[in-house]
């Protein structure tokens, strides 16, 4: 061809680097993100480093030979660790009984379970505070009671109690992860072991626990990292109780407002920073790899292990913890949306009211930032979902050369603390390099999406691998164009992964608290941020109404989700 | 020993009855093998047999002990079952030489007795030099070998195969098929193989059994089932038949279509279908019982497979490589019937087609 056609190869050359669509959309998408992302995270870092104008450690000097700081460092790492170890205690048993055992209600269950990972976060800190408070916690008074104790057996205000909440909110995240890799391992291997002659429980420890420990590793520095950068539950458990954490601590600086309250708050998130990233690092690329590939020859059900007499006992457990760690919380949130005096029994005389539930519907404050984050949601999900989806053509359906490093940032992105990503962006989008968009929806929006998007990019990546190419050659053999053919086969292949995708964006960004908290100006406070401040200022009942209200969109948002694809996504 | 007997064994996974009505007895060292489609409830059964699944009804014996019963139920590992999983289940986190001790170890057995066993099983399905590598550096033929070791190294009672060859590619498909029924013969143990695949259970078993829709069909020799199958089905499924619709009557079949006629000695009278095997059909020249007219022919090397025109019916026919050259589309024959079989018309269409 070469021969017969010299300037063939030439066009093609030029074609290629210079007007390929495709070159255009991974600069395009590159661009953002190294302008939004990448630039402000390698500033905060410089920042931190370089705070006089020279480079200098003396702001780590300061912040870190602060007893305060110094403590809400301990308190994150170990408040962090703790979560983890019993958030992956806890999740490994009960992802092995929901997947592997004959335990009632196994659907249920893991429903629940998985519902509890769209939650925010500090919806449970609320809870908890209402049901372990020392003095007035109706879950103490409740066993102070029955026990007969002379005082409250717990203390939300601790440490423990901080453990607890940030435990019950984040082994979902451990859940999820080691039911996928349980679900996708071949039962065959199982049951060679109890053909060999192990019982169920030598299967467990000899076979499953070892071939899932790759998953289990990388399970555990979810929740790790999870809890450690969690803001919205430390800062209504921890604060009042002195314990202070990095998030609350940076949080706290930036309110100072000074620029050495600043300079103290970059210092402390890179340390948060640095935690993420390595822990990221060790997750997709050294655990990653060492995933074992067990791809099953046929799709024969798992073999399903009989607990024999131990079922109803195992199920009454079950039952028990979801009861606490689930149940109870969220009814304990939606009542005290409806009591009047939060002291007493919401069955009291007379202290059951709808007015707070009027209140958030008709209080204009609460209204405009429902507005404001139904706004900048829609838009982060929306912008966020174009991105997916140019990003997973390019991924799935071309060979460019460059793809993978937008892959990497945006990875990077959502796994990066939001309290980092947020305090990057104010340092250096208030005008300083010429873009100020600082106290705007912009802001919030483009945070959202470095956090978020990855969610809504991993599935519609899914869902393009699974659709073979050869569909979109068929359309186009049968002589419709590139364009009409994405139109008539892929589009309506993926649209169930679209939707669910577009959702999986803008749930936590519609409840999003952490970064709206540094974000949010005047005009632009956002529904996390306004429930926020209703719990910890003015008025708790308020603040249960709006997290209920919340938690009603996020569970009807799933069930039409699971309607609307045919139960193929749902959260 | 190790015989077994299933008895009215039923399996329905809810309302759907996978398996109804298993009744079998295999001899001890007996080579059985359940043959049928994808979805006839042929790994059902051997999944119960293994202890995996629950019969919903029925009573399973092994060597005279009740495994499976309505009162009573032997878990897999207690069964002294060796198995090869379709997909190998190869565990990749141990070497080979952890893989196939597994099963002793379980057993308590102590490190040097251990040692022994295996080198002897896996010198026996030559994989000695691969003792310390790990699965995932073995190749499919290699990882398939490990499997059957470590069902084979506690020398259990019995060894069941779930398609254990179907994951490999044809060469190898063949030794394979070989290998297994050699050291079947040198252990002397009962085997009960599951394929979807006729050339397999031909070559390797001593009793063959055809399920359809979880429902046994026939019971029998590799030749028996392929020179008389009990219905079309089994006719149909082992090896290639045509089917032609005709009438007896007066000791004679007559075609549906081109009314040529055939002598018929059987008890069958009315509608019947006529199988005959491609191969049991020869074109002569002088006293035929058909006549016909070649519409195609396809040279395949070992055969010459062609389609003749009866007047009515297209019949396949497996003729000599010879042929090829000395037939022309157009030409017409004589056709000689060596073997055929008739079965009453059921009516169901299904089966009665030429190609197979």
């Amino acid at each position: 061809m070469r021969a017969l056609n010299p300037q063939a190869p030439l066009n093609e050359e030029k074609h290629r680097w210079f007007l390929d669509p495709k070159w255009l959309i991974i600069i395009a998408i590159v661009g953002f993100l190294l302008v939004f992302q990448v630039f402000p995270l390698v500033y905060l870092v410089f920042r931190a480093f370089f705070s006089t104008g020279t480079f200098s450690l003396e702001a780590f000097k300061r912040v870190y030979t602060y007893p305060l700081n110094w403590s809400a460092l301990t308190n994150t790492v170990v408040a962090a660790t703790f979560s983890m170890i019993f958030g992956v205690l806890i999740a490994f048993p009960l992802a092995w009984l929901v997947g592997r055992t004959n335990l009632y209600g196994k659907k249920f269950f893991r429903t629940l379970f998985v519902a509890t990972y769209m939650v925010p976060p500090y919806v449970g800190a609320m809870a908890w505070m209402r049901l372990l408070n020392p003095t007035v916690g109706s879950m103490n008074m409740f066993l102070q009671k029955i026990f007969n104790l002379g005082s409250a057996p717990f203390d939300i205000y601790t440490m423990g109690g901080l453990i607890w909440v940030l435990t019950g909110f984040y082994y979902p995240y451990a859940f999820i992860t080691i039911s996928r890799a349980m679900e996708k391992m071949d039962p065959s291997l199982e049951e060679a072991s109890r053909i060999s002659g192990a019982s169920p429980l030598t299967t467990l420890r000899t076979i499953t626990l070892p071939m899932m420990l790759p998953s289990i590793v990388a399970a555990a520095l979810l929740v790790f990292v999870a809890a450690g950068s969690c803001y919205g539950i430390p800062s209504i458990i921890g604060v009042p109780g002195q314990i202070h954490t990095v998030t609350t601590r940076i949080i706290d600086f930036v309110y100072i407002g000074s620029q050495e309250g600043l300079t103290d708050a970059t210092t402390l998130a890179v340390f948060l920073m640095l935690i993420a990233n390595v822990v990221l690092y060790l997750s997709t690329f050294s655990i990653g790899k060492k995933q074992y590939i067990t791809v099953s020859g046929k799709s024969t059900r798992p073999n399903i292990v009989d607990l024999g007499r131990w079922r109803i006992p195992i199920t009454a457990l079950v039952i028990i913890f979801a009861l606490v760690v689930v149940i109870i919380p969220f009814v304990t949130v939606a009542l005290s949306s409806i009591t009047v005096n939060l002291g007493e029994s919401v069955f009291a005389e007379g202290n059951i009211t709808w007015r707070y539930w009027e209140r958030i519907f008709t209080r204009k404050s609460i209204i405009n930032s429902a507005r404001n984050s139904l706004v900048s949601a829609v838009m982060a999900a929306t912008f966020g979902l174009l991105v997916s989806c140019m990003m997973a053509y390019l991924l799935v359906r071309t060979n460019i050369k460059g793809k993978k490093i937008p892959d990497f940032m945006i990875t990077v992105g959502s796994g990066t603390p939001s309290v980092v990503i947020a305090l990057s962006l104010i340092m250096s989008m208030s005008g300083k390099f010429g873009i100020n968009i600082y106290n705007t929806l912009t802001i919030m929006v483009i945070a959202y999406m470095i956090k978020y998007m990855m969610m809504g990019m991993r599935t519609v990546v899914s869902a393009l691998t699974q659709i073979s190419p050869s569909l979109e050659e068929a359309s186009q053999i049968s002589g419709a164009s590139w364009l009409r053919s994405m139109k008539n086969v892929t589009l309506p292949l993926i649209a169930p992964a679209l939707v669910a995708g577009w959702f999986l964006i803008f749930m936590p960004c519609f409840y999003e608290l952490t970064m709206s908290t540094l974000l949010y100006s005047t005009n632009t406070k956002t529904l996390g941020y306004e429930l926020y401040t209703y719990q910890t200022y003015h008025n708790q009942q308020t603040a249960s109404a709006l997290a209920t209200a919340i938690l009603f969109t996020v569970f009807g948002i799933n069930w039409l989700l699971n309607k609307l694809t045919d139960g193929e996504f749902s959260i | 020993m190790s015989n077994i007997i299933i008895k009215d064994v039923k399996k329905a996974f809810g309302e759907v009855v996978v398996l109804s009505q298993f009744n079998a007895e295999f001899a001890d060292g007996e080579f059985i093998t359940l043959l049928g489609p994808s979805g006839c409830g042929k790994t059902t059964m051997l999944r119960m047999l293994a202890g995996f699944e629950k019969p919903t009804e029925g009573e399973i014996y092994i060597g005279d002990q009740d495994v499976s019963s309505p009162k009573n139920f032997v878990p897999p590992e207690r069964r002294d079952i060796g198995m090869v999983f379709q997909s190998y289940a190869v565990w990749p986190h141990m070497t080979v030489f952890e893989n196939v001790a597994y099963p002793l170890k379980m057993k308590k057995m102590g490190k040097q007795e251990i040692k022994k066993h295996v080198e002897e099983v896996l010198e026996t399905v030559h994989l000695s030099q691969y003792a310390q590598r790990i699965p995932s550096q073995l190749s499919g033929g290699q990882q398939q070998r490990v499997a059957l070791a470590r069902a084979l190294v506690a020398k259990p009672r019995l060894l069941l195969l779930d398609e254990p060859l179907s994951n490999l590619d044809a060469k190898l498909r063949d030794s394979m098929r070989f290998e297994i029924k050699e050291i079947q013969k040198q252990l002397g143990i009962t085997v009960v193989y599951v394929t979807h695949d006729q050339m397999e259970a031909m070559t390797m078993s001593d009793r063959v059994i055809v399920i359809n829709k979880g429902v046994i069909q026939q019971v029998g020799a590799p030749t028996e089932i392929y020179r008389h199958p009990a219905n079309q089905f089994v006719a149909d499924f082992v090896g290639k038949i045509n089917f032609l619709k005709a009438t007896s009557k007066d000791k004679v079949l007559t075609l549906a279509q081109s009314g040529q006629t055939l002598p018929y000695e059987g008890p069958l009278k009315g509608d019947v279908v006529i199988g005959i095997r491609p191969e049991n059909i020869r074109l002569v020249s002088i006293k035929g019982d058909f006549e016909g007219t070649l519409v195609s022919k396809f040279y395949l090397g070992d055969v010459n497979d062609c389609r003749i025109d009866l007047g009515g019916e297209l019949i396949r026919v497996i003729a000599e490589p010879t042929t090829f050259d000395v037939c022309e589309v157009g030409q017409s024959f004589n056709l000689r019937i060596d073997e055929f079989t008739v079965f009453e018309d059921t009516g169901e269409d299904e089966h009665t087609k030429i190609l197979t």
